[in-house]
């Protein structure tokens, strides 16, 4: 079966005062029906940047998408008119974004943000969009939906806005889901309701959800497959259960053991043992050499790395020279 | 936990804030952001303050230490009241008790250079010669890992991590006994947060520092923290050593504290089903409910709950604040 969406070798460059900068350099993922993508990495590695390309958002100028290919359902979405990509945003491919407070608008009601949303992509009268409205505010668990329905995003909680975002992300059922950070903003016992409705939309609709994140225990509880983004590139792809319990790339396990994760046998011993570190910082984008780019920081760098690793291998693909070496 | 004569002991500390509206010969409004919160910290150990944003982990703190203006308690601290020192004695009284703040870019001012940033402390309490001063600078800029000859740059010329180093540099300079640290990693990125918690941990370690430890991360919490209070809507609601509070939580709201947060034994891949998971949001500090303030949201929750506020009552070395605690 081929997969819902298909992006390859996606090369993304910004023109900044530093000159071309290379956002995303070769992004290659696949997103079948039904499963979750995580995609996990630091700030700056190109994690949202992705998303936005999907979306076909990249602020242009300064962006520009430089080369690859992104495919819905067979059709290429790169060069596409704004009208076509106009009718997939929303009805065929959803967004949650990180803050839910600025990407609502304050002005509008929330009922009538959602079917602001209906109107546009499946028409009908206003009285329909607005009874579908409440029906999805109801969907997503918010308690009244006829009463929240009328209400303001400032008369929500940040947990309430993020049920409205997944609301109105849902209406026009769509089969992608791209959540950027979702919970980022909210409460660890907030966070947990999302996730837990995430799952069961998931499970009901059956979307496929890119879930974009810097925290590997959201990856734990909501992705089948992960990818590891680092400095613009993908440097790890595999099921979640792969990466955690054996991650290939330094970056990534050094990722997994620098977390100070709940975890039982740690709280319950005397003292804590020490984080594992990962020294230094992620370079900027514009001092970016040929070679690795995570070798200033990796313990097991060695001659080879200074030429860029290609990520290879199937279903669990790394890109480190170190790791093909001690695979051979 | 009862240690003999801790270094911090915060009695019945309460904060309200007065509410704008009510007209002029209307009844008071308060917004009760702390109600009523008991704790202390040990010499050389960590005490972690958790709970959700609004919970009022902060204002204790900041009231605690007289950065915030309290309304009711006593906050003993080497054999004073600070509640009740004098402008002068208090000022005095800072050089033992620093703060290091959740956000370094806003809490590092742009225009100083870095070095009399860290400086400024020593200057201000007027501690030591200028030339002793420069050198406990370039001292403390060793100890957190910053090479000296950074000492003349600017705020901005520095990634996160390492103006988090400086705002550690800078607590550090008077050479306290406490230091309070407000969400000192959560504005941090992953990869640097480690980095952090370990330093903090190594100078706890050499130094004897003591920490009030601020946050809303259970992970972090586990990994620093000896002894923990939960608090939720202004009150503690369970007070224990790192072990009991991960070991056997007592109240409704921390087993549901420590379901929530992620961890990496919790897979999609084995069909995870969340125990307990709470509903809602809590209640507004401003209109407190009558009974627990949890009730709304406990699972476990019955009709004298609604009714009966419960105290904070200590068994056995940990308190709960709980009719039906586990």
């Amino acid at each position: 079966m081929a997969p819902l969406l298909e992006v390859k070798d996606l090369k993304v460059e910004f023109s900044t005062r530093y000159g071309n900068v290379t956002a995303l350099d070769g992004v290659s993922f696949e997103l079948n029906a039904g499963e979750t993508l995580g995609v996990v990495g630091e700030s700056g590695c190109g994690k949202s940047i992705t998303a936005l390309a999907v979306m076909g958002l990249i602020p242009m100028p300064p962006g520009r998408i430089a080369g690859g290919s992104i495919k819905f359902k067979g059709e290429e979405l790169i060069g596409a008119p704004e009208s076509r990509l106009r009718q997939l945003r929303g009805a065929e491919i959803g967004m949650i974004f990180q803050e839910p407070m600025t990407s609502l608008n304050p002005v509008f009601r929330v009922g009538d943000q959602i079917a602001e949303a209906i109107l546009l992509h499946q028409g009908g009268s206003k009285a329909e969009a607005r009874a579908r409205a409440v029906e999805l505010l109801k969907t997503v668990g918010i308690p009244e939906p006829d009463r929240r329905a009328r209400a303001y995003p400032h008369e929500l909680s940040g947990g309430m806005r993020q049920r409205v975002m997944i609301a109105m992300a849902m209406s026009c059922r769509p089969q992608v889901l791209i959540a950027d950070e979702p919970t980022t903003a909210l409460d660890v016992t907030v966070q947990a309701q999302i996730f837990d409705l995430m799952r069961e939309i998931q499970q009901e609709f059956g979307v496929a959800i890119i879930m974009i994140t810097h925290d590997m225990g959201a990856i734990s509880e909501m992705a089948d497959r992960v990818a590891v983004m680092y400095a613009g590139k993908m440097i790890e792809e595999g099921s979640a259960d792969a990466i955690l319990d054996s991650p290939g790339h330094p970056y990534t396990s050094g990722l997994i053991g620098c977390i100070p994760i709940l975890d039982q046998a740690i709280a319950l011993s005397d003292r804590p043992p020490p984080l594992a570190e990962i020294p230094g910082v992620v370079p900027p984008l514009h001092l970016l050499g040929a070679g690795c780019a995570f070798a200033e920081r990796c313990s097991q760098v060695h001659d080879a790395c200074t030429v860029s690793p290609v990520l290879i291998g199937a279903p669990h693909a790394v890109a480190c020279h170190a790791y093909a070496a001690g695979k051979s | 936990m009862d240690q003999i004569t801790p270094l911090l002991d915060v009695k019945n500390l309460s904060v309200r804030f007065q509410m704008p509206g009510g007209g002029l010969f209307g009844p008071k409004r308060f917004l009760h952001a702390v109600r009523d919160v008991s704790f202390s910290v040990a010499r050389g150990r960590t005490l972690g303050l958790v709970g959700e944003s609004g919970s009022g982990k902060t204002t204790t703190a900041m009231s605690a230490i007289r950065l915030a203006p309290s309304y009711q308690g006593e906050v003993h601290f080497n054999g004073n009241d600070l509640l009740q020192l004098d402008p002068e004695a208090m000022r005095q009284e800072r050089r033992n008790l620093q703060v290091i703040f959740q956000d370094p870019y806003s809490s590092l001012n742009p225009r100083d250079r870095v070095g009399a940033i860290v400086r400024e402390p020593l200057d201000l309490l007027g501690i030591g010669t200028v030339e002793e001063r420069g050198a406990r600078v370039s001292e403390l800029f060793g100890l957190v890992g910053l090479r000296p000859d950074q000492m003349s740059l600017f705020p901005h010329q520095f990634s996160g991590g390492q103006r988090q180093r400086i705002s550690i540099a800078r607590a550090m300079s008077t050479n306290p006994s406490l230091i309070v640290c407000d969400e000192p990693v959560s504005a941090l990125d992953v990869a640097i947060q480690a980095q952090i918690l370990n330093l903090l941990r190594k100078l706890q370690d050499e130094l004897g520092l003591s920490y009030l430890f601020i946050s809303h991360d259970l992970g972090v919490v586990q990994f620093i923290c000896d002894d923990i209070a939960v608090m939720y809507l202004g009150q503690v609601v369970e007070y224990a050593s790192r072990k009991e509070i991960f070991g056997s939580p007592k109240h409704p709201y921390t087993q549901a504290l420590l379901d929530s947060a992620p961890s990496l034994a919790r897979r999609k891949s084995s069909g995870y089903k969340r125990q307990a998971a709470v509903s809602g949001d809590p209640p507004s500090p401003v209109n407190i409910p009558p009974g627990c303030a949890f009730a709304g949201r406990c699972p476990k929750s019955q009709a004298r709950c609604d009714t009966d506020r419960p105290v904070l009552t200590a068994d056995a070395g940990r308190s709960v604040a709980c009719h039906f605690p586990n």
